[in-house]
């Protein structure tokens, strides 16, 4: 793998790159159908995270079927396509990766809708659309008349989101030999996003369980809801530092069995984010002690979990990639809007290979059912992601 | 009765996913192939189906030459979503004006015949959810493929075991297994190797469809079954795997209504063929009733039982496609 010091040199002329930009929005716009219809036969196969093997499957099959140079799956079932760039394998690959999993049950039914200009069904805002996507650049670069230097590997990584803790894109990245040029991560939603930087973040779950006797003394036992409040009021009134800027989030909750009856458990799960790894790190010794103290002083189990670690990395706005992206974007009238993104970007930005993260299209409903997404937007959104390939082959993040 | 009929003509989709090798034998046997879409507010699922096709069998695979909607008056969106993906939309009312107008099912793929130009016709209904290429292109395979076969049907999911190794799709819906099958055992003991008889999609040549008549509604399936294999024998017909189709399961009056249409076209079949004589004529209303608080009330559903005629005996279809007359035994 690359050890890039995001150190950029080499001059790269982006007006031959950005003049093409509006003519692929129409001749994308051309070929909606095949774009559609990748979206529609992945989407619709649910892929709840650490369930994927049914999607990465179809992934597969429709990249073999574009005749994608190389269509294969790591030994952690990342199903990858590789088309194979012009230089033979001197100039290091190009990654474009888009993860699997969603957050939607494999029970619900996955059943797309299309109307003149939207797609709606579960998950398609997180992230089908782009899975779609991926499956389509071969085809795209066919229609588009593209070819690169870089070896371009098209990555589905699995186990992405949640529980997941980017396992597929950690082993994927842990286990490529050689370097690594840049990479593009799609995300469905937003078009404008680009993320650039990631920051600390440490995902936990605190579990409460009040031991049941089953006789009559148990209606006098704390309640497992009421000691996670307790909890969360002082994680409230923890001090937060505005430099570096850090939150901690309580995102999830669940706990109890009946409206009459004390809860004997409950469940908390939280988020810690900062722009400095040390400062996660304290607020999380902040929680352990506030976990272990109304442990003891209410005598009930209390444990704190991690789920998942990632360490803050960025690139700066002035990186050439960075530089390149934003001019990308403003050729197609898109309005930049920067955030950190705490996703497949933190990998690769954490083992020095320069990255970013874009969205493809606009939306709504991301995590209900009804989720839907514009189709029309989409289509400047791959332009945009075609660009920023361009961008990468031709040097923008070549030391 | 031919038993070999269900092992011999029986077909997998996944024996014919080489797209190149149907491709090729397309061109070998230089035919073109149309897909009619018959609709009624379908605005759900239309656009899905013509994106599918068009992307995976006219853009990436050249195996369809049209793709044509026929709607029956949708209220919906249907008609401008299937527009707006390039399908080649009509009214049904649209086709061949000078002709009594009639809504149904039937109707539309009867005028489907006139408006398309391929050599082969795809049916496929148009309200499946999980629509997948293959439901157009394994319907072809056997048309394509062989020499013998002119007509092919769909068949989806309810395992059942032919033989030790092979475990196959069987039965259809409640009215397959209550209706239609009952009713092939007593009169067409052959026909009850054809799995799900009443499947909304189907496949065959112009020759074939050309030459039978098309009841308006429901019964046009059962109808065509009956007549195909009265013309041309059961060898001509293959029947293909699925897999799976998901769609809207319909009520048990629904379901009702639907067997009242199919015994109407059935008898109308038999006592044609000579196998029944009716000594009176069979009514038109389908009666059911519901309970409105203390009282019953009666729901009656009419079917007049309208039935289109071999549409090679309209003139002007013969003038279109420069066919004689009665050329029902070329095929």
């Amino acid at each position: 793998m690359t050890n890039n010091n995001f150190q950029a040199t080499k001059p790269v002329h982006m007006e031959p790159i950005l003049k093409n930009l509006p003519v692929f929005v129409e001749q994308l716009s051309a070929i909606r159908e095949t774009i559609i219809a990748n979206i529609l036969l992945i989407g619709q196969i649910p892929a709840p995270t650490f369930e994927e093997a049914s999607r990465a499957e179809i992934f597969l099959e429709r990249l073999s079927e574009a005749q994608t140079d190389i269509c294969a799956t790591d030994d952690y079932n990342n199903p990858i396509g590789i088309i194979k760039g012009r230089s033979g394998g001197k100039s290091p690959p190009i990654f474009v990766v888009s993860h699997l999993d969603t957050t939607v049950s494999g029970d619900v039914d996955h059943n797309y809708i299309i109307r003149k200009n939207s797609i709606m069904g579960p998950g398609i805002l997180d992230n089908s659309a782009s899975v779609g996507i991926l499956a389509s650049l071969p085809f795209i670069c066919q229609a588009l008349d593209l070819s690169f230097e870089s070896d371009i590997v098209l990555a589905g990584v699995t186990q992405s989101i949640g529980r997941g803790n980017l396992q597929g894109i950690r082993h994927l990245l842990k286990n490529w030999e050689g370097p690594i040029r840049g990479a593009v991560i799609m995300e469905s939603e937003k078009l404008g996003r680009l993320n650039y930087y990631s920051e600390g973040i440490i995902r936990g779950e605190i579990d409460c369980q009040i031991p049941t006797t089953g006789n009559w003394t148990n209606r006098y036992k704390p309640n497992a809801i009421l000691i996670l409040n307790e909890v969360i009021n002082e994680i409230l009134a923890m001090s937060l530092p505005q430099r570096p800027q850090s939150r901690a989030i309580i995102g999830k909750i669940e706990g109890g069995f009946k409206h009459g009856e004390i809860a004997y458990d409950a469940h908390l799960g939280f988020e810690l984010q900062s722009d400095s790894d040390a400062m996660v790190q304290k607020m999380y010794h902040e929680i352990k002690d506030i976990v272990d103290g109304i442990s003891h002083e209410h005598n009930v189990a209390l444990t704190l979990n991690i789920i998942s670690t990632l360490n803050a990395a960025t690139l700066k706005y002035r990186h050439p990639l960075v530089k390149s992206a934003v001019s990308i974007m403003k050729r197609l009238d898109v309005t930049p809007v920067s955030a950190s993104s705490e996703s497949e970007l933190s990998i690769f930005l954490a083992n020095k290979i320069p990255a970013l993260t874009v969205g493809l299209t606009h939306g709504k409903d991301i995590h209900l059912g009804h989720a839907s997404m514009k189709i029309e937007p989409l289509f400047t959104g791959i332009a945009q992601v075609m660009g920023i390939i361009m961008a990468i082959d031709q040097g923008v993040c070549d030391e | 009765m031919n038993k070999d009929w269900l092992s011999q003509n029986t077909f997998h989709h996944t024996q014919f996913r080489d797209l190149h090798q149907l491709v090729e034998a397309k061109i070998d046997k230089g035919v073109t192939v149309s897909l009619c879409l018959p609709t009624l507010n379908e605005e759900k699922t239309i656009a899905k189906e013509i994106i599918i096709m068009k992307s995976e069998l006219m853009i990436r695979f050249p195996l369809i030459d049209e793709i044509v909607v026929i709607d029956s008056g949708s209220t919906d969106q249907t008609r401008e979503i299937a527009e707006s993906y390039g399908a080649d939309v009509y009214g049904a009312g649209e086709i061949l004006p000078q002709l009594k107008n009639f809504t149904g099912k039937g109707e539309n793929l009867w005028k489907a015949l006139y408006i398309t130009h391929g050599d082969i016709l795809v049916y496929l209904d148009a309200d499946i959810k999980n629509i997948h290429h293959r439901f157009a292109y394994a319907l072809l395979g056997p048309l394509l493929k062989t020499d013998t076969i002119k007509y092919t049907k769909a068949f989806y999911d309810r395992p059942l075991t032919l033989d030790q190794e092979k475990v196959r799709p069987t039965g259809g819906g409640r009215v397959t297994e209550l209706v239609i099958r009952p009713l092939f055992s007593l009169f067409f003991p052959e026909l009850t190797q054809i799995l799900q008889p009443l499947s909304g999609e189907y496949a065959g040549f112009r020759e074939i469809f050309e030459n039978i008549p098309f009841p308006i509604g429901y019964g046009v399936e059962t109808s065509m079954i009956l007549d195909i294999y009265e013309k041309w024998g059961l060898d001509v017909i293959a029947q293909v795997d699925l897999d799976q189709r998901v769609h809207h399961n319909q009520d048990t009056k629904a379901l009702g209504r639907m067997a009242f249409v199919i015994l109407k076209t059935f008898f109308n079949r038999i006592e044609k063929l000579g196998c029944i004589e009716l000594k009176n004529a069979v009514h038109k209303e389908m009666l059911q009733y519901r309970q409105i608080l203390d009282q019953y009330q009666s729901e009656i559903y009419r079917v007049e039982g309208h039935e289109r005629p071999p549409i090679i005996t309209l003139a002007q279809y013969r003038e279109k496609f420069k066919k004689p007359l009665y050329a029902d035994r070329q095929i």
